[in-house]
């Protein structure tokens, strides 16, 4: 086609070259919403590997081959260092924008008509607000000496 | 007479590996919604996070976070497989190679993490 150029990839007409990995949703043509979030489920699902990975391996395998126990100190020690807060910062943000775009994109696959499906969406949105802003709250504010000395436990 | 599989889906691993994936992502994305709640427990101070994180020191917790790392592995090489062949296209002659080093891969990465998980709880961990 004149014009158009050489087009090796996406080649129209061909679903496996259209989709090639087979995931759930082909490489949207039309630049917008729906290609911006399929490139940043891409790009951030590489730095997710690393993150949640390591966030993991760190909490998970380290911490029992070393010995030791997640309690308040530990984490005290850990959050003294602006590196794990923004480390832990950035996993949150992008593991729940990550999930919660990959729900969504389930929620429209399995429900195809309007009203159930905005009203579902609607309330994952709102419900991932509230949750990533707690989250957010959480890693910003968290100070040892100032924590409230309230509840049974205390 | 012909002999018949009494169940029959047809179902391939390559199907199999695209429907773990959906299901490992929502598994893990719901286990972060209980992981923010859990972990808000911190603004509350040592003694409401310390009582709060000894609710989890048991067997089927642990279980749960053995299933956890799982789904995480296999989220990760799997969703890797995806963006090489989305970014890659001339990789898809390797498919079914690359989707059965997945799932290989997964099951021989839950070996040792598995086993160092479960150590605590395990007759020979002496917990």
């Amino acid at each position: 086609m004149a014009g158009q150029g050489r087009r090796i990839w996406p080649v129209q007409g061909d679903p496996l070259r259209r989709n090639p990995s087979r995931a759930a949703t082909p490489r949207p043509t039309e630049p917008g919403w729906e290609r911006f979030m399929w490139y940043f489920t891409r790009i951030s699902g590489l730095l997710l590997v690393l993150l949640a990975m390591g966030h993991m391996l760190i909490m998970h395998v380290l911490v029992q081959l070393t010995g030791q126990e997640i309690n308040f100190a530990f984490v005290t020690s850990r959050w003294g260092s602006p590196f794990w807060r923004i480390y832990d910062l950035l996993l949150l943000v992008l593991a729940l924008i990550h999930g919660v775009n990959g729900a969504r994109i389930i929620v429209g696959d399995y429900i195809e008509r309007g009203g159930l499906r905005s009203l579902l969406i609607g309330l994952l949105l709102a419900v991932t607000l509230i949750w990533l802003l707690l989250g957010i709250f959480v890693i910003v504010t968290f100070n040892p000496d100032g924590a409230p000395a309230i509840g049974p436990f205390s | 007479m012909n002999r018949r599989p009494i169940v029959s889906y047809g179902i391939s691993w390559s199907q199999l590996a695209w429907l773990g994936h959906r299901l490992s992502g929502v598994g893990v994305l719901v286990y972060l919604f209980m992981h923010i709640v859990e972990n808000a427990t911190l603004a509350f101070g040592p003694g409401v996070y310390n009582t709060t994180q000894t609710y989890f020191r048991n067997l089927p917790v642990r279980l749960g976070e053995i299933v956890l790392m799982a789904a995480l592995v296999y989220h990760s090489l799997n969703g890797l497989r995806v963006i090489v062949m989305d970014f890659w296209p001339r990789s898809t002659a390797w498919y079914r190679p690359l989707t059965y080093g997945v799932i290989i891969a997964t099951v021989l990465a839950m070996i040792p993490l598995g086993l160092i998980m479960i150590t605590p709880y395990a007759p020979w961990g002496g917990h």
